[in-house]
C-alpha cells in the first residue's frame, strides 16, 4: 500500500495544495453564513432560505464552490491526518491509515460531485 | 586555567555517555566546570576532556561555525556548541548528541546515513555534454546564482535532522539537507540533470514525507532555510512528473 | 532524558564497525512550543476532514429539497453543531495565518520563464485574496446580493 501511494505522491500533494489553499480561503466566509450566521438568525430574513440557497448552489459558480468547500477540506484533512499519525504512530501504518484517509477524501469527493449535478 | 579576567560560574553539565565495549544503553554523567563569562558550550567540553575527564568523546574543530563538526542537543534544542554561549543557560546544561542519529560513543553519531542519503540526490552538475575549455567558462547571471545561492551555504552540520519530526519517523527520508542540496543543483543554470534528481526525489526517501514542520529552517545556523528548498523541490518534482506524461526524455 | 526515535533513523544500509546506541530525541521533543503548534496544525487536518463531510451534507440537504434543507439549518443551531463550526473557523483561521507566512517561500525563485513576485507581496496577496473572497462570500450567503 505504502508502493502505491508513493506512486500516487504528485496527485495527493496536488489535491492537498489545492485544498489548504483555497479551502482556507473559503471557509471562514462559509464557517460564519451558513454553519453559524443562519442557525443563530444573524443573517437578514431569507439571505439563507431554501429558495435562495437553491438558487445560489444550482447556478454553476455555486456548484463550483459548493464542491470545493466538500472536496478541498477533504483532501487537506487526509493529509495533514495522515502526517500527525505517522508522528504519533509511526510509518509502520502509514500503508494503511494513508490509505484509509485517502479513500474518505475521494469517496467523499465522489459523493459531493454527485450531490452537486444533482442539485 | 579559568581565573584570569572575568567571574567564573559554577555551572552544572549533564552529559551523555555510551560506551559500546561497556554499556547497553547511553547513561548520563554530571560534571562541575567553572565556565567564564564569554565561554561557548564547546569551551566547557572542552575543559571536561581536559581537566576532569578525559574519556569523554566529542566532535569539534573549527570552532568558528564553518565546518559543521560539533553539533550537539543543547537543552533538547540542536546547536553548534562552538556557536551556543553559555550565558544564555542556566545553572545547569543537559548535552546530549544529535537527536535521531544512532550513537557510536558519547557525543559522537553515526553520520553514513546522512552520507548514503547525501549521495543518493547526486550532488554534483550533472550535464549531457561537458563544455570544452576552449569554449569558455560557464557564464551565470546574479539573478541565476540567486536562484540557489543561499541553498549552496549548508555546512552538512546535520543540526536539520535532529529537529526534524519525520526523520524521526520515517527512516528512508531523504531529509532536509540532502533535499536542499539536491533542489540546490537541480536550480543550478548550469546543471542539466533535474529529471535524475525528481527521479529520486519522488522515490523511497521521498520529499513528499517533509509536513512542513519548518524546524529545520528553525534550527539552521547559516540560514539555508531547508524548508524552502524542501517545499520548492515538491513543486518542481510535481511539475517534472507531470511534463513527463507529455514530454519523452533523450535519457 | 531522551526517548527513543525509530530505532532505524538515519541507520546506514550497512552497519558500522563499532556497535552505536540506538537514536533517541529528547523527552521533551514533541511537546516543546513550536513541535506543539505544527502538531496542532496537523491535527486540524481532522476538523477540516469533518467539515467537508459535513459540507458533504448541505449539498445533499439542497439536493434532497425544502424539508431536508430547513432541518439540516435547525440542526446546526445544536450547540454541539456550533461549537464544532466554531472550532473549524479558529482552525481554519489558524491554518491561513500559519500557511500563508509559510507558502511564499516554498516557491521556486523560478519555473522556466515564469517568476513568484516577491515574497512580502505574494504574502500580501494571500491576505487581500482571503479577505475578499470572505467578503464576497459574506455578502452572497449573507442575502446582500443577489437579492
Amino acid at each position: 500500500m505504502r508502493a502505491l501511494l508513493l506512486r500516487l505522491e504528485p496527485i495527493i500533494w496536488l489535491l492537498f495544495g489545492a485544498g489548504i489553499l483555497v479551502g482556507t480561503l473559503l471557509l471562514p466566509g462559509y464557517l460564519l453564513t451558513v454553519a453559524l450566521g443562519a442557525p443563530l438568525h444573524l443573517l437578514p430574513d431569507g439571505a439563507l432560505s431554501f429558495e435562495r440557497a437553491h438558487m445560489l448552489g444550482s447556478s454553476l459558480v455555486g456548484r463550483v464552490v459548493l464542491l470545493a468547500l466538500i472536496a478541498l477540506p477533504l483532501w487537506k484533512g487526509a493529509h495533514h491526518t495522515r502526517a500527525l499519525a505517522v508522528d504519533t504512530l509511526g510509518h509502520h501504518s502509514d500503508g494503511l491509515v494513508g490509505s484509509l484517509l485517502y479513500a474518505v477524501a475521494a469517496i467523499g469527493s465522489v459523493l459531493g460531485i454527485v450531490a452537486i449535478l444533482s442539485i | 586555567m579559568a581565573s584570569d579576567g572575568g567571574e567564573s560560574k559554577l555551572r552544572t553539565f549533564v552529559v551523555t555517555r555510551f560506551d559500546p565495549d561497556k554499556d547497553q544503553v547511553p547513561k548520563t554523567q554530571s560534571y562541575q566546570v567553572p565556565c567564564r563569562p564569554d565561554w561557548k558550550v564547546l569551551d566547557a567540553l572542552n575543559f571536561i576532556k581536559d581537566e576532569i575527564d578525559p574519556t569523554l568523546s566529542h566532535r569539534w574543530s573549527c570552532r568558528m561555525a564553518v565546518c559543521g563538526s560539533c553539533g550537539m542537543n543543547v537543552d533538547g534544542e540542536p546547536k553548534l556548541t562552538c556557536k551556543t554561549s553559555l550565558a544564555d543557560y542556566g545553572d545547569t546544561v543537559e548535552i546530549a548528541p544529535l537527536a535521531n542519529f544512532p550513537i557510536i560513543r558519547d557525543l559522537v553519531i553515526e553520520m553514513d546515513g546522512f552520507m548514503e542519503k547525501f549521495k543518493a540526490v547526486k550532488p554534483w552538475i550533472i550535464a549531457a555534454k561537458e563544455k570544452a575549455a576552449e569554449e569558455g567558462t560557464y557564464e551565470q547571471s546574479p539573478e541565476q546564482l540567486a536562484a540557489f545561492k543561499q541553498f549552496s551555504m549548508c555546512i552538512n552540520c546535520m543540526l536539520c535532522y535532529a529537529a526534524c519530526p519525520v526523520v524521526s519517523k520515517e527512516p528512508d527520508f531523504l531529509g532536509p539537507a540532502a533535499i536542499a542540496l539536491g533542489h540546490r543543483y537541480n536550480m543550478d543554470s548550469r546543471d542539466e540533470g533535474a529529471s535524475e534528481r525528481n527521479a529520486v526525489f519522488r522515490g523511497d526517501g521521498t520529499v513528499f514525507h517533509c509536513s512542513y514542520a519548518n524546524e529545520c529552517s528553525e534550527v539552521c545556523p547559516k540560514n539555508v532555510d531547508p524548508a524552502a528548498a524542501v517545499n520548492q523541490a515538491k513543486l518542481n518534482a510535481v511539475i517534472d512528473w507531470a511534463t513527463s506524461f507529455v514530454v519523452k526524455r533523450s535519457r | 532524558m531522551a526517548r527513543p526515535a525509530d530505532p532505524h533513523a538515519m541507520q546506514p544500509s550497512r552497519p558500522g564497525r563499532t556497535r552505536t546506541a540506538p537514536p533517541q530525541v529528547p523527552d521533551d521533543f514533541w511537546t516543546r512550543p513550536r513541535m506543539r503548534t505544527y502538531l496542532l496544525f496537523d491535527a486540524t487536518g481532522i476538523v477540516y476532514l469533518l467539515v467537508g463531510l459535513v459540507a458533504l451534507r448541505v449539498a445533499w440537504a439542497l439536493r434532497d429539497g425544502k424539508a431536508a434543507w430547513d432541518a439540516l439549518l435547525a440542526s446546526f443551531a445544536h450547540p454541539a453543531y456550533l461549537a464544532f463550526h466554531g472550532l473549524a473557523l479558529v482552525c481554519a483561521l489558524f491554518v491561513g495565518v500559519r500557511f500563508f507566512r509559510l507558502f511564499p517561500k516554498a516557491q521556486p525563485a523560478h519555473i522556466g520563464p515564469a517568476k513568484p513576485p516577491p515574497r512580502p507581496v505574494l504574502h500580501a496577496m494571500l491576505y487581500a485574496a482571503w479577505i475578499g473572497i470572505t467578503l464576497v462570500l459574506l455578502a452572497i450567503l449573507g442575502g446582500v446580493w443577489p437579492k
